[in-house]
């Protein structure tokens, strides 16, 4: 019986290895037919290309390897503040939806219901081409200034394309993260929402410090895997022109062709984005797990 | 004090509504012109196929309507209702000759497939081929063999952290560069494979949920009973643990019904692609909402029909109800 699970097993790999010798030969072969090969010296050459948005100072005579690091740090600045919005509405909506106003309650239903049958390509062409190229100049009270040339809030000044998608995906994440939330809330026992009115407390105190505490286990495995989505999905910045770092890696592999290399920097940068967003997940987990256990 | 809250919030809401609701319906009377979508239906149907033809395409999406409304508001508890599934599986067999020709019918080649039709003919070839590869990769995942589990926990791992549009666009430059010089499949087949291959990912770790609620006594009683390790997992396991997962799987077909728009960033003119196509002509220009908001109808319309079938196999499904 151990014989021939080794056998299996190294038929198996002897089957996998043959594959993959196989797309290698022909990679091979059709690399050599264009000439191209296979490096990453290309990197340091000038891209040429301007980039709308930037972080840091950039010029086209940059190289390619700098273009690329801009726009993963317009990438990580949507990424961010999507995930802080999405989070605010997400849990927001998610407690409107078990709150006793009933006109409340149906509104943040609706909500949910619409959002995530709709795709999220199609919400962000809306978002871009309705709701902020759409609209007029209109200073509201002073401090929003909506323009298609861009919005200044508070005196930080945003381009159009950034508001688009980051409106885009918190709207869409967050009707993912209300019913999560809608969930861990539920999951809770009727009992402490009885015990924490009894004791007087008020109904938005008992939820915060009551019945949310002993909803986030529920909650923040599905919400890590809503992060990574969000992160995924801000890669549809392409679609409205926002220069993130899946649009720069488009304009790279345009010009340069090296689509191999492209596409393991790529696998790369989200590598590292997933490292960072599920490593920080789990050390919020780690710490509230501890606390309620220490309140125990 | 908490009453008057709960007051003003009403209040507020209130007046929120019927200001939306009365600019969308001033808007609706005054603003909107409907004609880029009245005049074109034909395209958000079946694309550019040609005129003489399009009965095809539009004879398979009346057939799936018609399946869909008697398998969700049919007649209970008669005979036929044992025919729905197998229906439901001739359906893609139909709608691949109905679209393709041969066998007496005129052949269309795929450039000239699109809107409706493309969606979901995207969506019905990814999900055929993603679930089989996904339920192999879930069992691979689990197996007790090193090697067939190392190499299909990195094969998931490493697909669900890259992006979908990222495997669709390398997918279409990529696939070309794998296969032997000479053999080229067209772009449609390759943006099916490739999503297939990136859906399969997802399903598998679906599965792989479904697989674990199935307590070990399970297979140590059908071992009892005689049965091989691939009958119990035919008979036993594999049953029990996709009813399990089905809700999950539910939600992976309505987003891969949605991400089939992702198709229209590769050129494709699917039911996003086509309006987009459109949107560029002069005749339409600036009618985003209009086109817009009608899509977004098709799409939450097919979107909540796929979810309220996988609804009522969840509840035919259900052991409760069958052994009553």
């Amino acid at each position: 019986m151990r014989k021939r699970r080794v056998l299996v097993q190294l038929a198996l790999a002897a089957l996998l290895v043959g594959f993959a010798a196989l797309l290698v030969n022909n990679l091979t072969v059709n690399l050599i037919r264009t000439g191209l090969g296979l490096g990453f010296g290309w990197l340091g050459r000038p891209a040429g290309f301007a980039l709308a948005e930037t972080a840091l100072p950039y010029a086209p005579s940059d190289s390619y390897l700098w273009a690329l690091t801009i726009g993963w740090l317009n990438s990580l600045k949507v990424i961010v503040a999507g995930l802080a919005l999405a989070t605010l509405l997400g849990v927001g909506a998610g407690a409107a939806r078990s709150s006793g106003n009933r006109l409340l309650r149906s509104l943040a239903g609706g909500y949910v219901a619409l959002i995530r049958q709709v795709p999220l390509l199609l919400q962000l062409l809306f978002w871009y081409f309705v709701a902020f190229l759409g609209f007029p100049e209109t200073p509201v009270g002073g401090l929003i200034k909506l323009s298609n040339q861009g919005i200044a809030v508070l005196g930080l000044n945003l381009s159009v394309e950034f508001c688009a998608v980051l409106v885009g995906l918190t709207v869409f994440t967050g009707a993912s993260i209300a019913e999560i939330v809608r969930g861990g809330i539920n999951a809770v026992p009727r009992g402490q929402w009885e015990a924490f009115r009894s004791l007087g407390l008020g109904e938005g105190l008992g939820l915060r410090r009551i019945v949310l505490p002993q909803a986030l286990p529920a909650i923040l495995p599905a919400l890590t895997s809503q992060y990574l989505n969000l992160a995924k999905n801000s890669t549809l910045a392409i679609a409205v022109g926002y220069a993130d770092l899946y649009a720069v890696s488009d304009t790279t592999i345009t010009q340069t062709g090296r689509a191999i290399e492209g596409f393991l920097l790529l696998l790369a940068s989200f590598l590292l984005l997933n490292l960072l967003i599920s490593g920080g997940m789990a050390a919020v987990n780690g710490a509230v797990l501890g606390r309620l256990r220490r309140s125990r | 004090m908490n009453r008057w809250l709960d007051r003003l919030i009403t209040l507020l809401l209130a007046a929120l509504i019927g200001w939306g609701g009365w600019s969308t319906l001033h808007w609706l009377i005054h603003g909107a012109d409907w004609s880029v979508v009245t005049t074109n239906l034909p395209l958000y149907a079946v694309g550019s196929f040609p005129a003489d033809q399009r009965w095809r395409p539009l004879v398979w999406m009346v057939g799936l309507v018609l399946l869909t409304v008697l398998t969700l508001l049919g007649p209970k508890r008669i005979g036929w209702r044992g025919a729905l599934p197998l229906l439901w599986i001739a359906m893609a067999p139909i709608g691949l000759w109905l679209l393709v020709g041969g066998l007496g019918l005129l052949p269309v080649g795929t450039r000239d497939w699109g809107g409706l039709t493309l969606t979901l003919l995207l969506t019905a070839g990814s999900g055929m081929l993603a679930l089989p590869l996904g339920v192999l990769l879930a069992l691979g995942r689990r197996s007790a063999l090193p090697v067939l589990r190392w190499s299909s926990t990195a094969y998931i791992e490493l697909m669900r952290a890259v992006p979908l549009i990222a495997v669709l666009f390398f997918g279409q430059l990529l696939i070309p560069l794998f296969l032997p010089p000479g053999l080229e499949i067209n772009r449609v087949l390759r943006a099916v494979v490739a999503f297939a291959l990136f859906a399969a990912a997802y399903i598998a770790e679906d599965v792989r949920g479904g697989l674990q609620a199935i307590p070990p006594t399970q297979r140590e009683a059908a071992e009892v009973l005689g049965l091989s390790p691939l009958q119990s997992l035919q008979l036993v396991v594999l049953p029990q643990a996709l009813r399990i997962a089905l809700p999950s799987l539910t939600n992976q077909a309505v987003g891969l019904l949605q991400n089939t728009s992702l198709m229209a960033l590769l050129g494709l003119v699917e039911l996003l692609g086509i309006s987009r196509s459109l949107l560029a002509n002069p005749a339409f220009i600036g009618r985003y909402l209009e086109v817009y908001l009608w899509l977004a109808a098709v799409y939450w319309l097919c979107c909540t029909a796929m979810a309220l079938l996988a609804r009522h196999l969840e509840v035919q499904l259900d052991p409760v109800r069958s052994n009553r």
